[in-house]
């Protein structure tokens, strides 16, 4: 974790809080994903990213219709200002920065997704097997996990980047395996609260088959912190990415957000002033980022009543008890 | 005490693992670093001179476990040996020359971040709903969201370029000589605002967050009521109760987020010409140079280690429950 | 009320801060920029491929601190490839013997180290003997006797190229370097030269300098009072300091240098990229079909369009190769008549895909070409990824081989990956650097003698792709023999005819050796008008830029 990746303190400090009061950061009834998915939308903020993210999806999806054609040709035509021709203008390479927007997306959204989703399954099975299966497994899979953390993620993205074959496959699998370690801590706390309540205990009593248990009593009640860890990793998969491509360490042949900003770099538009070259794909990692951070904030409210926004007082003000 | 004694074994067996892996990992690594040189010379060494050099350099073939015993060896001798991409600077030599910097850079970065997001997180969740609460949050996770090098070079072009008000590189002005005068010392602190701005804006907002979130769930507590209800002024309470216990979390984060500062920050390094250990390990890692990259990791596995190590420690004594459990 | 106390104490603190933000600020002192220039000032020369320096000062390491072979250390001759004259310097005069089997050197009278010991024959000598030691190379050199102020270089076998790499070596002081155990590891921190500039002062990771050597021979010549070597990690923070006008003299690579660069102060900045460097090819493994038949190279070649190479992904810095494959720095070998007379480095894609037709590459129904056994005719293009304007290059002829039929993906991994694929004759092809030496002997020989050809599978570092021709080794064999500059262009323009005929590789642009200056503090850089040395701070023809440039004085 370095100073520059606050979605890494966000997940652990959230962690942290069920450890102490188990019984009120999960509901006790069983919360089925539909309920959570419902209540979310009806919360503003994340109604508002979810909003901001369906409108990048779509656009991915419909790239090739917008902008039909390879945007990565290269033609002789230079740096040109956004005009009506070129909404966002050209680069130094006389490349269409729209249509290379565009294309991008689909590239840095897909890598995110993916990277978030795998990411997430090995730390949800890391925390869920350690949660379950007892001390010695759970020492070890805690061992694993620790190292995978204190290891320095920057440095190891690098090599791992350098020296593999370069290609989306490359960024995922390093990506995944750097960004796995911190869900697996906060799922594993999760998961062995929830393991300590009573109504785990009462299943474990009636026989049910451990395996029943760990998905269908146990995994249900961590839905909201589950989709905290995914959103927070998408979020770390699409900057990481990023951060790698602009390095030069990424797959410079494909586009994406942050080869983009690669080529703009090194064919000196900022330099130049073509800042119309370099603003597009940032603003864009931003705004995704920022939806999902949205919908992360949202899905924290929704199951953690306390955070909501509701017209609890406000600490401090109104009622003075005594003088 | 029997804590204590735990995580020192889980440590010692983490920097064993963490030892081995530095040692494998550039073991896989196709190419040598000779070979490599002679790419980014294009065409100004001679194929003879390449030969040559792989005698001089003394590329170690001997068998991988004789090179493992030999590393461990190094590791307690403290000797790193000697850069390739640096030739003939010691390793130890180089990363002296660059630790401090790095230390400085990210240390303060990580205080100023860690003390006005922890203040400005107490300060949200003590007005609830308030001005401060709805706008502030959002608003830095927004600047956090961008891409940090996007962030960086965005100012360092408006600020330094454009309206000139800070130095553009390095850590400080160019033939000045380092001493503890106030003169350097205002130097220094010049250079350092661009580069420990842009990371305390990005990492700010996670801090903040992250301390609202536990503030809010902590003044919720029964003792926090009780206190409210003894009549204790609500600045003691913030402060006194709620506050302390809220900073736990943050301890930790913060134990961590200390053992990593000595990696270095690669962007910040790269975008403001900073000098530093980031950048170094990635040159190293390109450059194939073997003893400085282990070197180098094994100084920031070392600090992660005794970092997490001190705060664990530190932990026990905030929150005694951690000793019960 | 008990909020507000704390609301008050926190806007104190804040305030507190502030001020001491500023009080530090004034203490900082002025940047640096708009000083008196009172002569003095120190040539400022950035550098983006050393993040920081550190006390390295050993020419034999390839990873000496910048300015060691340039100011501290000096060769006997300097060979100027802008304009192809030598330049004596520690050496006054230079006799080659007929038969090519040695050289004889006259020193200069007079010249002293900087710690006033006399430099002789001996200095010279010795250097030879440590070089062959320590990092090889000079296999034709058989001994180098001193003789009062003479020094004679006998060979082993005829090899007239020799004279340049043994004029451009650099000279040690022998008293310092015969008392040190182990040179190869020595760090040298306080060098002995007989260079310009050779006291280093101030070494700091990010900066250091060089002032003037006490005991110069040429002490006319040393009007600049020293020099400042600044870091950066990469090109872009180098860039914008260059752009800020925080630098004098600059050589690396700056993207679109008119608008980015030269617009920002048109009357004191410029720039200049004689194409004297290495030439830059896109080479085909022999190895492997079809790149074994002539006509396939051919043909590729044509399809290639080498303007926009040139002016779209090097950025219009360099011009287009000819079928003799000779870089600029070649200009006086160049032969008129194979350049007129050849036409394979052409675009023609019409002539392209006749070519590959007769040649037995059918045209698919699905626009894509198959070799004669059926298998479709598509290869990868390997280069660096680290060089992005090369990466460039790769992408425009991958464009380009389409047109023709051809697929060609580009594989860009880390140029350690890569060079290890050219160095065992793995690759299909790939953007590659040639030999530059002072004539074109090496070139040549290192794109189609047999000498240099070795089997896949065993690591070599020049003729990655492993082509040879018997005719060319007679040619190169005549060349080294012999002294006489007549028969030696003969030789050279047959070397060429055989390189038109048989395109061995495919040439692409001559490299332009970068360079750009700012005439604000320092005035007498050469440009294309008075080409006297190249703008590259990097090479032997440095130190005749730092002994011609005057500092401008401010009224």
């Amino acid at each position: 974790m370095s100073a520059t990746d606050p979605s890494e303190v966000v997940i652990l400090a959230a962690a942290d809080m069920p450890e102490k009061e188990p019984r009120a950061a999960s509901p006790r009834r069983r919360a089925r994903p539909e309920g959570l998915v419902r209540s979310l939308l009806r919360n503003r903020k994340a109604f508002a990213g979810l909003i901001i993210l369906a409108g990048f999806i779509l656009l991915a999806l419909l790239a090739p219709v917008i902008a039909p054609g390879d945007p990565s040709i290269i033609t002789g035509q230079g740096a040109q200002a956004p005009s009506a021709e070129h909404l966002f203008g050209t680069t130094p390479k006389g490349q269409d920065v729209l249509a290379l927007t565009l294309w991008g997306s689909r590239s840095s959204l897909l890598v995110g997704f993916v990277v978030g989703l795998a990411a997430t399954a090995v730390a949800l099975l890391a925390g869920l097997t350690s949660a379950f299966f007892g001390r010695a497994i759970d020492n070890g899979l805690s061992l694993i996990t620790n190292v995978f953390l204190l290891l320095p993620g920057l440095p190891l993205l690098v090599i791992l980047a350098a020296f593999l074959p370069p290609g989306l496959g490359t960024v995922m699998l390093v990506l995944t395996i750097t960004g796995w370690a911190g869900g697996a801590r906060v799922l594993r706390s999760q998961a062995l609260s929830i393991r300590g309540t009573d109504f785990v205990a009462a299943a474990i009593v009636t026989g049910e088959k451990s395996l029943r248990i760990m998905f269908r009593e146990i995994l249900p009640n961590m839905a909201s912190i589950v989709m905290i860890t995914l959103l927070g990793v998408v979020i770390f998969a699409i900057g990481a990415q990023a951060g790698l491509e602009f390095l030069g360490l990424g797959d410079p042949s494909v586009v994406s957000w942050g080869t983009n900003l690669y080529w703009a770099s090194n064919d000196g538009a900022l330099m130049s002033g073509f800042w119309w070259a370099f603003v597009p794909s940032g603003a864009a990692i931003a705004f995704v980022a920022f939806a999902l951070a949205l919908i992360n904030y949202g899905v924290d409210e929704v199951s953690n009543p306390r955070l909501r926004s509701a017209r609890r007082r406000p600490f401090g003000t109104g009622t003075e008890v005594a003088r | 005490m029997q804590f204590v004694l735990r995580r020192l074994g889980f440590y010692l067996v983490a920097f064993w693992v963490s030892v081995t892996l530095n040692f494998l990992l550039p073991r896989f690594m196709p190419g040598d670093p000779i070979s490599r040189m002679m790419s980014q010379s294009q065409g100004r060494m001679t194929p003879e001179q390449v030969v040559q050099m792989q005698a001089l350099f003394g590329l170690d073939d001997r068998p991988i476990l004789q090179q493992y015993i030999g590393y461990w060896q190094s590791i307690f001798t403290g000797e790193m040996g000697v850069s390739i991409s640096r030739f003939p600077s010691p390793v130890s030599e180089v990363i002296a020359s660059q630790i401090g910097w790095t230390i400085l850079l990210g240390a303060t970065a990580l205080l100023i971040a860690v003390v006005i997001g922890n203040l400005l997180g107490i300060l949200a969740a003590w007005r609830r709903g308030g001005a401060l609460d709805s706008i502030l949050p959002p608003f830095l996770v927004f600047i956090g969201s961008f891409p940090y090098f996007w962030l960086a070079m965005g100012a360092l072009y408006l600020f330094g370029v454009i309206l000139g008000w800070f130095p553009l590189r390095h850590a400080f002005s160019a033939g000045a000589t380092p001493s503890f005068s106030p003169e350097f010392i205002g130097d220094v602190a010049m250079h350092l605002v661009m580069p420990v701005t842009t990371i305390v804006l990005v990492s700010i907002g996670g801090w903040m967050l992250a301390m609202r979130n536990t503030m809010i769930t902590t003044t919720s507590e029964d003792y926090v009521v009780m206190a409210e209800a003894k009549g204790l002024t609500a600045n003691r309470i913030m402060l006194r109760y709620a506050a302390r216990n809220a900073t736990l979390p943050a301890v930790t984060n913060f134990g961590m987020a200390i053992g990593f500062v000595v990696g270095g920050a690669l962007l910040t390094e790269v975008v403001f010409a900073y000098p530093g250990l980031g950048f170094q390990l990635l040159s190293a890692v390109t450059a194939l140079d073997y003893p400085l990259m282990q070197g180098i990791f094994l100084t920031i596995t070392g600090a992660v280690l005794v970092a997490n190590f001190i705060v664990d420690i530190v932990y026990v004594r905030l929150d005694p429950r951690v000793r019960v459990s | 009320m008990a909020h507000r106390r704390f609301k008050t104490k926190a806007r104190a603190l804040a305030a507190l801060a502030v001020a001491g933000g500023l009080a530090l600020a004034g203490c900082a002192g002025g940047t640096t920029g708009s000083a008196e220039l009172d002569g003095t000032q120190l040539l400022t020369i950035p550098r983006e491929d050393k993040s920081t320096f550190s006390a390295n000062f050993n020419p034999f390491s390839p990873n000496a601190m910048p300015m060691t072979q340039q100011a501290i250390y000096e060769p006997m001759f300097v060979y100027n490839p802008a304009d192809g004259s030598t330049i004596p310097w520690l050496a006054t005069d230079w006799v080659s013997s007929e038969d090519g089997m040695g050289v004889t050197f006259t020193l200069r009278d007079g010249v002293q180290w900087s710690d006033g010991e006399p430099m002789t024959a001996e200095d010279v000598a010795f250097s030879f003997e440590l070089q062959k030691e320590l990092l090889g190379g000079f296999e034709y050199l058989e001994s180098v006797t001193a003789d009062g102020a003479e020094v004679t270089f006998t060979y082993n076998t005829p090899f007239s190229p020799g004279l340049f790499e043994i004029g451009e070596q650099v000279i040690i002081p022998k008293h310092i370097w015969e008392g040190i155990a182990d040179p190869a590891n020595e760090t040298n921190p306080k060098p002995v030269g007989s260079g310009p500039y050779t006291e280093v002062t101030n070494l700091q990771a990010q900066s250091y300098s060089l002032l003037r050597n006490p005991n110069y021979w040429q002490p006319d010549k040393q009007k600049i009072e020293g020099i400042q070597m600044l870091a950066f990690a990469g090109n872009d923070p180098a860039n914008l300091a260059t752009i800020n006008g925080e630098t004098d003299w600059a050589d690396q690579f700056i993207p679109d240098i008119e608008n980015a660069f030269v617009a920002k102060d048109p009357e004191n900045r410029e720039f200049w990229f004689p194409s004297v460097d290495a030439m830059i090819h896109l080479q085909l493994n022999t190895t492997k079909a079809p790149f074994d038949d002539a006509d396939a190279r051919r043909a590729i070649s044509m399809a290639i369009d080498r303007e926009a190479v040139t002016s779209v992904a090097m950025q219009g810095y360099t011009h287009p190769a000819d079928c003799t494959g000779l870089s600029d720095s070649y200009d006086t070998w160049r032969s008129a008549e194979v350049v007129e007379s050849c036409e394979w480095t052409t675009r023609d894609v019409a002539g392209a895909n006749a070519l590959l037709d007769e040649a037995g590459y059918p045209l698919g129904a699905d626009g894509e070409r198959t070799l004669p056994d059926g298998s479709p005719f598509e290869f990868d293009i390997s280069v660096g990824s680290a060089s992005s304007d090369w990466l460039s290059v790769a992408n425009i002829i991958s464009q380009n081989l389409a047109e023709i039929g051809v697929t060609a993906t580009v594989n860009a991994p880390d140029w350690a990956v890569v060079v290890a694929g050219y160095e065992d004759g793995s690759f299909d092809s790939g953007i590659v650097w040639s030999n530059n030496a002072p004539t074109p002997f090496q070139y040549f020989r290192g794109v189609m003698s047999t000498e240099t050809v070795v089997p896949v599978g065993e690591q070599t570092f020049q003729n990655y792709h492993r082509f040879g021709l018997p005719a060319a080794d007679e040619l190169l064999a005549r060349f080294a023999a012999s002294g006489d500059e007549a028969e030696q262009e003969a030789v050279m323009d047959q070397l060429q005819e055989v390189y038109a005929e048989n395109a061995p590789i495919v040439p692409l642009f001559p490299g332009p050796r970068w360079g750009s200056y700012n005439t604000t503090r320092f005035t007498g850089f050469p440009n294309e008008d008075n080409p006297y040395a190249p703008l590259s701070t990097r090479s032997t023809t440095t130190v005749l830029v730092l002994t011609t440039l005057e500092p401008v004085v401010s009224e």
